[in-house]
């Protein structure tokens, strides 16, 4: 059993009480460029999803708590939550700089973008 | 249009004996579903005007105005008690003070049953089918608490220390009712303290 705790409305449950909403930071490629988008783009936005042992970043839904969605940052291996955060935010610092892998190489570039 | 009356989806049941607490349906409160933004001002205070009260903002919690109790159930969404015979009323009223500003006020009377039980060990009983702490201080009265129970989705509103209401989806409340009969059964207390 894992414990979840809402950021949103503050609720604390197991995982029954939420729903888990697959990996974060999808993005679609069609809503930046519909016209131009490759198969292998298009592939990897509906299939192609991260599986590391240890830090990972995910969705998270308040199923029977306030309803939101929520950003949770994740250890695979020992299940602890290291972070909560907005449905529209990007993981806290400290936490990026943990990334490894892909998610490491995801928020490089989603950090260059930003600035 | 015929003239639409209510009928309860637990009409047929009657009150057991055979239970250690009381479960019986309150069947006489009308609700209706409001939606909005707290950080809207005008928002906030043309729901107070209509409802004679304040809209909740705390999470799990709720407030009463006379026949009016306001239930939290989400960021942006509450949930309005008050007696069947006047929700027209109330709810023509709050439109009428909402106006134009962005929000949503429905008519959800027959959407849930709900279903209240009484007596020493209803907390025990409910956590039969439900993974949340509810004999924890979390649970005072007048705690809201959207939850998963029996498997299915329920709202809980502590009335009373030993008085808590369970609201579930309509098409839900018979096997509800059914789960709890069974879960309050006498001889089948759940005693979580030895000496308590
Ligand atoms: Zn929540």
């Amino acid at each position: 059993m894992i414990t979840v705790n809402c950021p949103v409305c503050g609720a604390e449950g197991d995982e029954t009480d939420f729903h888990y909403g697959g990996q974060a930071h999808v993005r679609r490629p069609a809503t930046t460029d519909a016209a131009n988008v490759t198969d292998e783009e298009q592939r990897d936005y509906l299939f192609i999803r991260h599986n590391p042992k240890g830090l990972h970043f995910e969705r998270w839904r308040c199923d029977r708590g306030c309803g939101k969605w929520f950003h949770a940052a994740r250890d695979t291996v020992s299940l602890d939550f290291k972070a909560y955060y907005g449905i529209t935010e990007l993981p806290p610092d400290e936490i990026i700089a943990q990334a490894k892998g892909p998610w490491a190489d995801y928020f490089k570039e989603r950090m260059k973008a930003k600035k | 249009m015929a003239d639409l009356h209510f009928e309860s989806a637990l009409a047929h049941r009657i009150a057991p004996d055979t239970t250690s607490i009381s479960i019986r349906e309150i069947s006489e409160r009308g609700m209706i579903d409001l939606r909005g933004n707290t950080a809207d001002k005008k928002f906030m205070s043309a729901a107070k005007s209509a409802l004679g009260v304040e809209l909740p903002k705390a999470p799990r919690t709720s407030t009463t105005f006379g026949d009016v109790q306001v239930l939290w159930l989400s960021t942006d969404q509450w949930l309005i008690l008050t007696g069947r015979a006047r929700v027209t009323a109330l709810l023509g009223d709050l439109r009428k003070s909402l106006g134009t500003i962005f929000s949503l006020a429905v008519d959800v009377s027959d959407m849930r049953s709900i279903i209240r039980l009484e007596g020493d060990g209803v907390r025990e009983t409910l956590m039969k089918g439900s993974t949340l702490d509810l004999i924890s201080e979390d649970y005072a009265p007048g705690t809201v608490r959207r939850m998963r129970f029996a498997e299915i989705a329920a709202l809980l509103h502590v009335v009373e220390q030993n008085m808590i209401d369970i609201y579930v989806f309509r098409s839900y409340a018979d096997y509800a009712w059914e789960f709890l009969m069974k879960a309050a059964r006498k001889g089948s207390e759940v005693k979580l303290f030895p000496n308590s």
